[in-house]
């Protein structure tokens, strides 16, 4: 599971354009959207394509999403289950 | 602010090829959305005001041809060489099958070849407030006396790059755009080509004219691709629209709003008309008719707004049936036998903009 | 009118009120992200952003300090903007980001040059008027025929820009007009715009 949310945030970083963070700097219970990392709805769209083309996980609706993009552990456990 | 006269150019859309044809089509409730087999990422069907007579991958440029060949037709040629003769172009990607190479360059040489323009082409790439914004400007010209008639030219074609981008944001719907409606899913792409022309004095007896009043634009200075919560920069364009025109809200006879269907552009738009306290005034969107056209939008639907005027006919909101918003406005359910004296044309479009005219029968 | 300040900036350097100013190391191979890191002002929109608006953010943020806006009411500022190739670098991108995978969301919000009109009035909150035009080249003669048509209607300030990123490569050149008593020619807007190491 760690090495899942170790290379979920290298993802998040890439797919995002987060050019000025490294994985160390995005703590696994932080919360993305909002505060904390401060995501907006574009990127949670992205995390979606995140999800498609990284874990052949389809999301069909973004409103699904919001539970499942708090955090990277929440956005782990999601793909641990649905893979 | 001198006299300023606007009158129709030309329309090609997904209901016709000409003002009276889209009007007699909308009249009788006819729809401009139909679903288009083997579109989308996924060749999926997706509902889009596609314009059948067109075939084939060159979309823009046949709509382009066609619609220069329809000002040639209704027009005298003249009107477009003369020097005291601008012509503007409001577009979102214009031929963005061209990429790699220049996406607006046939634009300009298609204009100049076939209407023989004595002065450049202006054009405006500003999302979907392109159209409201190219009236403004052209309006700003005739008021400055620089010249005499604008040309103002408004035209997107579908292409897979823009039905792809909107579906890649969740926004198309998979059902006809409802717009304004509590069952809205998104947008419905369409494409089309408008011409409008804006002129110092009227060019003939025969033709409907209406007067420019007024114009604006304001920033949400929100999100580049969300609407403000608050529909700020809807509120201050309207406001500044009405100041400029001096004209209060309560003599705003119709609004054509920009009703895209989406659930966060409809609701900013209650939002801010309730503000402007519009709730009363009757209202619809273009867009159920034939779809969100971009660059074309607020063009084709200021011609139709003109053609209400002219017929004295409110035409409803197509596809609403029930009030999804949290203000009330009144969505016209039905047509309505009405005179319109002054009418109101809005926008909003990615990058925050938003944009407003308004325009009065001419006497 | 008055010109408050200009800013010109590419790979081959930054002018501030036609002064190089020295930002880019030998080698930079991300000149637009040098530059940032350089500003030390911490905008992590800014790695989100396309070329247009990073540029058009890095020379306003760049002219910010030499020119006094911050007293002015939140809409007198208008903004007006041009180029000649749209979102060229970023349609080009985003066309290759469905021929290989999937449509990015992400790159299509920036398929539309007047995008960075709205990260300017996002990050300075301001509600003016806003335009952008697809022009051949830097014509300043249309600029200040623009500009006169937003004094006239009441407006005290305008952010201009050409802003370029396509085949022709990447600029930014950003000035700042004011009404009020004063003359701008368009020789001198061209010359401050052709700012060259």
């Amino acid at each position: 599971m760690s090495d899942l949310k170790e290379k979920l945030k290298a993802q998040i970083i890439k797919q995002l354009n987060l050019e000025d963070m490294n994985p160390e700097d995005i703590k696994d219970d932080a919360p993305l959207f909002g505060d904390g990392l401060g995501l907006d709805s574009i990127d949670a769209l992205e995390f979606i394509v995140l999800l498609e083309q990284h874990y052949d996980i389809k999301i069909a609706d973004p409103s699904e999403g919001k539970e499942v993009f708090q955090s990277v552990n929440s956005l782990a456990a999601y793909i641990e289950k649905n893979s | 602010m001198k006299n300023i006269f606007l009158s129709y150019g030309a329309l090609i859309t997904p209901l016709g090829n000409t003002v009276d044809a889209n009007f007699e089509a909308m009249k009788r409730g006819v729809c401009g959305i139909k679903n288009v087999g083997d579109s989308g990422f996924n060749k999926e069907k997706w509902p889009l005001g596609k314009i059948n007579s067109i075939e084939g991958e060159n979309r823009y440029t046949e709509l382009l041809n066609r619609l220069c060949e329809a000002l040639l037709a209704e027009h005298p040629a003249t009107l477009f060489q003369a020097q005291s003769t601008l012509l503007i172009v409001s577009s979102t990607k214009a031929d963005i099958n061209l990429l790699p190479d220049d996406t607006f360059a046939s634009t300009r040489s298609i204009l100049h070849e076939k209407l023989k323009l004595k002065n450049d082409a202006l054009i405006i790439s500003n999302a979907c407030i392109s159209g409201v914004l190219a009236i403004n400007t052209a309006a700003d010209y005739i008021n400055s006396g620089k010249y005499k008639t604008a040309i103002v030219i408004g035209i997107d074609a579908l292409s897979d790059f823009i039905v792809y981008g909107f579906q890649s944001l969740f926004a198309l719907s998979s059902q006809v755009s409802k717009p304004f409606d509590k069952n809205r899913q998104g947008i419905s792409i369409g494409e089309a080509a408008g011409a409008i022309i804006v002129s110092s004095e009227k060019l003939n007896d025969t033709s409907f004219y209406v007067n420019y009043l007024g114009g604006s634009s304001s920033n949400d200075a929100n999100h580049i691709s969300g609407p403000s919560r608050t529909g700020e920069g809807l509120y201050r364009s309207v406001t500044k629209t009405l100041n400029r025109s001096n004209v209060s809200p309560e003599n705003i006879d119709f609004i054509s709003a920009h009703g895209t269907g989406t659930a966060y552009n409809d609701e900013m738009e209650s939002i801010a008309f309730d503000r402007l306290q519009l709730n009363d005034t009757p209202l619809n969107s273009f867009k159920g008719y034939f779809g969100h056209t971009l660059g074309a939008a607020g063009i084709i639907e200021l011609i139709m707004t003109m053609s209400m005027m002219e017929n004295n006919l409110m035409l409803k909101s197509m596809g609403f049936d029930t009030l999804g918003l949290s203000k009330e406005l009144n969505v016209l359910t039905h047509n309505c036998e009405k005179a319109i004296n002054i009418a109101l044309k809005t926008a909003s479009g990615f990058g925050g903009g938003n944009a407003s005219v308004l325009i009065k029968k001419a006497t | 009118m008055r010109l408050l300040g200009s800013c010109k900036i590419s790979e081959n350097g930054v002018f501030v009120n036609n002064n190089l100013e020295e930002y880019y190391s030998a080698c930079q191979t991300d000149w637009k992200r040098e530059l940032y890191t350089k500003l030390d002002f911490e905008y992590p929109k800014f790695h989100k952003m396309d070329p247009l608006a990073k540029m058009a953010f890095l020379s306003f943020k760049l002219l910010e300090p030499k020119v006094d806006l911050g007293s002015l009411e939140d809409d007198s500022i208008g903004m007006l903007f041009a180029n000649s190739s749209s979102s060229h670098t970023t349609d080009e991108k985003f066309k290759k980001s469905y021929y290989e995978k999937s449509p990015s969301p992400s790159l299509f919000v920036y398929t539309l040059p007047n995008i960075l009109t709205g990260e300017l009035a996002i990050l300075n909150k301001w509600y003016g008027e806003n335009i952008f035009f697809i022009q051949e080249n830097f014509n300043p003669e249309f600029y200040l025929e623009q500009i006169n048509f937003y004094f006239s209607k009441g407006l005290n300030i305008c952010l201009c820009g050409w802003v370029e990123s396509g085949p022709k490569g990447e600029e930014c050149f950003l000035f700042v007009v004011e009404n009020k008593d004063g003359d701008v020619t368009h020789d001198e807007l061209y010359k401050c715009y052709k700012q060259k190491k």
